[in-house]
This record gives C-alpha cells, structure tokens and sequence, in this order.
C-alpha cells in the first residue's frame, strides 16, 4: 500500500512535467526511495495524469512482482540508487535540451540561474539509449558527479531528495537551454558578467 | 601528501611521555579525518567493557583535511572517547578556533591515553609537547583558567575542563576557546578522570592544497551561495541559532516541560527576535566563517558566548522558564564550569517533573527560574540536588523509580525538536549512535525549513530514506569537519570537489557520502560490540505513546516500528538491526570481525 503523500507528489510533478512540454503524452518516469524499495510509474501510464494504481513499489536490488508492472527504465533507476544517494529521479525528455545534447559532449548554461546552480551538464551517449543495462551504468555514472545529465538524444536524468528537487534541476536545464538558443537566434556577441565563468566547463 | 599532515600524536599520562607516528594513510582515505578517524581508531583502542571512567578509556582529537585551508567552516574539530554517560561511542565536535590552531601544530590527529597521578596541563608548540603541573590550576573555572593559559584566537588556543569535569560528572563538557564546547555525552568526565585540565596550542603549519584554483572557485562558489541562502545570510548572522525558538513553536515540535507539551506560551519571550532586540550586544563568528550566528549576548549579570537555540530551550521551554536574563546567565554558568547545557536543562526538567508529582523530595518546580544557576553550582560540584543530577536525567529517574520520565535515548538527553510532530526525527533519536542526538543528521532542515527541499513532517512511509541520507551526510561533514550549517547553502557536492581539490584525491558526491556511512556503520558496529541491541533503538514511552492534545501535533506520536523497520531494510541490516556481511564487505568493515 502506497501512502497517499507519496502518491500525491508523483501526481502532481507528472501533472508539471506534461504542462511544462517536458514530456509526450506517455513519457517519462518518475521513482523515490524507500529504503530497500522504490517507487516508480507503471509502464504506460501517462505521467500527466498519474492515478494511485499508476504507481509501482518494488526492491532496488530484488526482484518481486513488481517488476512485472514498472516503467521500463526500471533498471536505470535502480542502478542510480545503488550508485548515488539519491532518494527520488526525474527522467523526462526537454526538447530543447535534447537538440542541444545532439551537437555537444555537455552543456554550459549562459544564464545566471542555471550557472549559479548546475555549472555544467555532461552529456553521455549509449547506442541503446533505452532499459539497457550499458546505458543505466553510463547514466549512474555520470549522476556520481552531477545532479542531472543529459542522454544524448534521449533525454535527462535528475536526482534530488525529492521529486520536487529533481524537478528543479530539469526545470532549469530546460531554462537555460531555451536561453542559449534565443541567443544563438538573437546571434550578437555574448557579454561575459560572471567571474570565473571559465571554471564552469571543470566543474 | 596534500590534505593531511600525515602525523599522530600519542600521549601518554601515566608516564607523561609521548610518541610521534604516521597517520596510516589508507584509513585516512577511508575515513577522512574528525569523526571517521576518531572512529576507526577507537575501534582498535578501547575494546569492550572498558570503563569510560578509568585509564583505558582515551581520548582522541582529530581535525580534518579541510581543517585550517581557508574553506567556510574550517574550524571546527573532534573529540571520540567511550561515552560515561551512555556507554556509547561518542564523539562531539566544536567550532572557534582551537581546531585550526590544533591543525597548524601539525598533527592529524592527537590520542591521549592513561591517567596522570596528579593534576597537568599540556602545551604543544608546533610540534614540541611539554607538560606542566597543574595542581594550583584544579578547581579553576573555565573563564578564568583560559586566560590565565594564555588564549589567544589566532595564536594560541586553549582546550580545558571546569570543576563539572573534575568531579567526573557525566554530563561535563570539554570547553575550547573559552565558550566552545564538545559538550555531549561527558567528554569533560573522561579528561577529569585522567586529571587533565587543559591542552593549549601554538603552531604556524600551514595546511597545503593540491589544486588552488579549484579551490579558489569553490571557495567564491560557497560565498555566493552563503550570501544568497536566507538561511546562513539573514537568519542565522541577525538572530543566531534561537531564530528556531518561534519556527520550532509554532509547527508543535518544541518540547516543553519534560516534553509534557509540545508548544511553549512563553516562546516569544525566550526568541531569538526577543534576543536580538534586547540583550545582543554583537554577533561573532568561528575562524573562517561567513555566516556569523554566535551570540554575544548581555545582562546586568553576565557578557559572553551564547545562548544557543538547544540551550535557551533546555533552560527555558523544557523548564517551563520564560525568563531570557536568567537563562542567559544560566547558559554562561554552565560554560563556566564545563556542562553540556542540553542533558543539564534537561536533567532539571526531569527532576522538575519527579518533584512536581512527589516521586522526589525536592523543592525544584517548572517555571522557577530562580532555581537554575544553584541547581548548575550544585551539578558541578556534586553538592546536595547536584549529587542526583550530576549524571543526568536518565540516571535521575532511574533511581527514583521512574526511568521513563527521562526525555532521552540509550540515555543522552534528546534535544529541542519534538518528534511528535518530525516524524523523521523521532527515527533519528532513537537511531542515533551517540544517544538522544539533533546533530547526527538532523530532520528540521528536510521537515521544518525546507532545506534542500519540504517534505510532509507527518509522512511515516519513505522517511527513513531521508533519515539515511542525512544521518550519512552528517557523518560526512562530520569527518571532514565542517559546521553543518554550509549544508543549509551549500550542497554536498561541493564538499566532495573541495575535498579533491585539497587533498589531489578525487571524491564524487556519492563517494562521500559513502565514507558518512561507514562511519555510521562502524560506530553501530561498537555499541553491538557493547552489548547494545535493537531493543535500545527507541524513545521513551511518552512519545510513543501519548499524543499532544492540542496544537498543531495534535493527535501524533512518533510512528516508530514501521519507521525502524524500512530502517533496518534501508541500511542494509538484518531485522535486528545488525549490518549484513554484505553491507560490511561493500564499506571495506568486514575486515574488523
């Protein structure tokens, strides 16, 4: 049985993802910790109108029943437990992002926000970019080091204590990557105003 | 290498002779430094059975490879010892300036073992050790004896106990800087039973850094994000830690009378607004800390260090005291003679209760604020009332009958925070390894402030993860050793590439966090060693069992069973609460069994 809490803050950060076009009608998942267990989205539901049976609780490292029902990003969202402390992920696909992971090895947000609290987003690349285990452990890999990455061509991964948190980081990636793209359109020399911009691309 | 000095100091009382050696560098990457060191090596040092109280029990100082770099917070330092109030591991940390002085000495980490046949003082100059006598110095008051030693912030620091420490109270306190304090669990009875009453520093080591720009950038990193973080720019600096005296009120989390209540009527007049307007004469800061949230404080008595938010509420909401003058002065006494203010308040508040309702002789009462500083004087010296109280609360009610009146866990008196009504913290109390403990991971940045981010403070299901998480975490910072209060603006992360850039080694988030939990996982792995079980993995039965009538925890006891048990599944221990071979294998413990 699934706590009401719980349930009411998946509901309500799908519901934002799909309004925010983060995600396509049946895209997406979400999962939080639970100790030994996750919770994350039934396949097929749809992330923007999450209902309680949509939600699936399983082990991180067992397998029960569970499995027979959960997104099929299970395993990266697992292997991101066993790898991170993170207590809840958001996996979504950000359009603009995703054009931006297409071209380059990671992303260096120009705006204040997103440079004050990413720095920078690595960009990992896997041939089969969905439910394999190669690219659960690239994705774990990177997320040692960063909050949220980007699978090239695919979409992001966050991770946060709360769903609300990972939300945040994919929120403002999508932010900047809109920003970096109407400047690219506005096409006039970029004025630097932050100190020590150039260690943002060690970070 | 980079990091560490890469030097142990080993003292020895009995002879007063002392050795020099090198820190063995594969457990310093394990454990870092502070509580992870102090850890390992009590692990070895004092195995079980030892009397806390006697010549076998150590002490062990430990700074970290931050410790004196310049990084925000890198002040503080760790005592561990075998705790003589709860049998526990213990260690206690403290900010000023004697940790970073204690660095500059060029030690990692200093144990001091045996007893002296008499009273002594050390003094380290650099890396000379010299004892002296201290006969005509027992019996001195900490204020006094600090200056007589010499303290000097950024020269010369000084480290000793008061007359609580030499009676061997167990709720004494080691003080450092003249009002810093590793307060908890009784440190200051295990110095006073090896009669040393003061260890004073001089060095000029500077600590090295392998990557300066990095750290640099980090460095200007942390600085934006103290100044932009409410929290370590505004709250803290303009009304100190008691700024959670109104916050704590009004959720129904502060306890009160013994934790009979769960609000406090006369929380505005003990406030840190209260504070603020009326008795602040500046605020202080620790060496290399931005954020500035001591307080010094006035009245027509006393000037000094303090109060804390813990102490004006053991003095004041948990004795039903609305009276700020006579809780400052009772916070400065304390300082004075060398008492842990939580397990003292707190102590008073249990006798308070036992006498209210005639299961002890006493005149003692809630409210009467003209009792505190006679009952800290008698504590101290184990005089009258003091006799009783001088072990703490839990020893109190045990001996007249009523061990349950004791607001604490594995016998550490619990702090502030109410679990009630911080369903997070009650799990954190009653797993905590030190005892009734807020600084083990606490829940009101997660349950209350919102920092890193709110979540439901009811919320049973899925807390113990958060409670995971940030118990791990604070052994992590506590290993480093930090102030937890960077943690209120910056993130963990950070910590981790700061602690690469000064040390060459690369440590991500998670690497971190996993050296927290080893840290947490070996100090299980010595109370089990101790005869501790599951069975003292809990809270007393009145926040079990009764529930506030009114308020905003109205109705909430602390849900602890379904908590304790995702916790066990959680850690990766078994249904007793015992780490698996395979969670030892995976944090390099398997090799201490």
């Amino acid at each position: 049985m699934i706590d009401t809490r719980i349930y009411e803050q998946f509901r309500d950060i799908g519901r934002d993802l799909y309004t925010a076009n983060m995600i396509s009608s049946h895209a997406g998942n979400l999962s939080v910790r639970l100790g030994d267990k996750l919770v994350i989205k039934r396949r097929g539901a749809m992330l923007g109108q999450l209902k309680p049976h949509d939600l699936v609780e399983t082990g991180i490292e067992k397998n029960d029943s569970g499995v027979a029902l959960a997104s099929s990003e299970l395993l990266a969202h697992r292997t991101i437990y066993m790898s991170t402390p993170a207590l809840a992920i958001v996996h979504c696909h950000p359009r603009t992002a995703i054009a931006f992971s297409l071209s380059r090895d990671e992303i260096v947000p120009i705006d204040n926000e997103a440079a004050y609290l990413l720095k920078k987003i690595p960009v990992v690349a896997e041939e089969f970019a969905s439910g394999t285990p190669e690219m659960a452990n690239k994705v774990a890999n990177a997320l040692k080091d960063y909050k949220i990455i980007m699978l090239r061509g695919h979409g992001s991964f966050a991770t946060g204590q709360t769903l609300e948190e990972a939300f945040l980081w994919t929120s403002i990636l999508e932010e900047a990557c809109q920003i970096m793209l109407y400047a690219k359109l506005i096409d006039e020399p970029f004025i630097e105003y932050r100190k020590m911009s150039e260690s943002y691309t060690k970070f | 290498m980079a990091g560490w000095s890469e030097k142990v100091l080993e003292i020895d009382l009995s002879t007063q002779t002392y050795k020099t050696y090198p820190l063995d560098m594969d457990m310093a990457r394990l454990y870092i430094g502070g509580r992870g060191l102090g850890a390992r090596l009590l692990w070895d040092l004092v195995g079980p059975g030892v009397d806390p109280l006697s010549p076998e029990n150590v002490l062990i100082f430990t700074n970290g490879p931050l410790t004196g770099t310049g990084y925000q917070t890198s002040n503080r330092f760790s005592v561990t010892t075998k705790s003589p109030l709860t049998g526990t591991i213990l260690d206690a940390n403290s900010g000023g300036f004697w940790g970073m002085q204690f660095r500059k000495t060029g030690y990692d980490v200093m144990i001091v073992r045996g007893k002296s046949d008499k009273p002594v003082w050390i003094e380290i100059k650099n890396a000379a050790i010299t004892f002296h006598d201290a006969s005509d110095l027992w019996g001195m008051r900490v204020f006094a004896l600090t200056e007589k030693l010499g303290q000097n912030n950024n020269k010369r620091n000084v480290l000793c106990i008061g007359p609580a420490g030499e009676n061997l109270s167990r709720i004494a306190a080691i003080m450092n800087d003249r009002e810093r304090a590793l307060a908890r669990g009784g440190p200051g009875a295990v110095m006073g039973s090896k009669n040393l009453k003061a260890i004073v520093v001089e060095g000029k080591d500077r600590p090295e850094i392998v990557d300066k720009d990095q750290f640099k950038f980090l460095l200007y990193e942390a600085r934006k994000s103290l100044a932009q973080s409410p929290l370590t720019s505004q709250a803290l600096p303009e009304f100190g830690t008691v700024v959670l005296m109104n916050i704590m009120n009004n959720v129904g989390a502060l306890a009160t009378r013994n934790h009979q209540q769960t609000q406090f009527e006369g929380a505005e007049a003990i406030s840190g607004e209260e504070l603020t307007d009326n008795y602040l004469v500046r605020n202080a800061s620790c060496w290399a800390c931005p954020i500035g949230c001591t307080r010094i404080s006035r009245t027509e008595k006393v000037e000094g260090e303090g109060p804390e938010f813990e102490s004006t509420w053991a003095f004041g909401a948990q004795c039903g005291i609305a009276d700020l003058p006579a809780i400052i002065e009772a916070n400065a006494l304390c300082n004075d003679l060398g008492l842990d203010t939580i397990s003292v308040g707190s102590t008073i508040a249990c006798a308070m209760e036992l006498s209210e309702k005639n299961f002890m002789d006493s005149e003692l009462r809630f409210g009467r604020a003209d009792q505190l500083a006679p009952t800290i004087e008698a504590i101290a010296t184990r005089s009258d009332i003091g006799a009783d109280l001088a072990d703490g609360s839990l020893r109190l009610a045990t001996k007249y009958g009523h061990p349950e009146l004791s607001m604490s866990s594995k016998g550490l008196e619990m702090p502030a925070y109410d679990p009630r009504g911080m369903q997070g913290q009650g799990l954190l109390y009653a797993t905590s390894n030190r005892g009734g403990c807020h600084m083990r991971g606490n829940m009101v940045g997660p349950e209350v402030l919102g920092a890193p981010k709110l979540i439901d403070r009811f919320q049973v299901q899925g807390k113990s993860s958060f409670v995971i998480l940030h118990q791990n975490t604070a052994a992590a910072i506590d290993s480093l050793v930090l102030c937890k209060f960077t943690n209120y603006g910056v993130a963990e992360e950070y910590f981790a590439r700061v602690l690469s850039a000064v040390t060459g080694i690369k440590y991500s988030t998670g690497d971190m966090i996993k050296v927290g939990e080893r840290v947490w996982n070996l100090e299980r792995l010595y109370n089990l060693r101790e005869g501790f079980t599951n069975k003292d993995d809990t809270l007393p039965p009145r926040l079990l069992n009764e529930a506030p009538t009114d308020g905003p925890s109205k109705g909430w006891v602390v849900q602890l069973e379904p908590m304790l048990k995702e916790y066990y599944r959680g850690r990766g221990w078994d249904e007793n609460g015992i780490p698996t071979k395979k969670k030892l294998a995976e944090l390099d413990l398997e090799v201490l069994l």
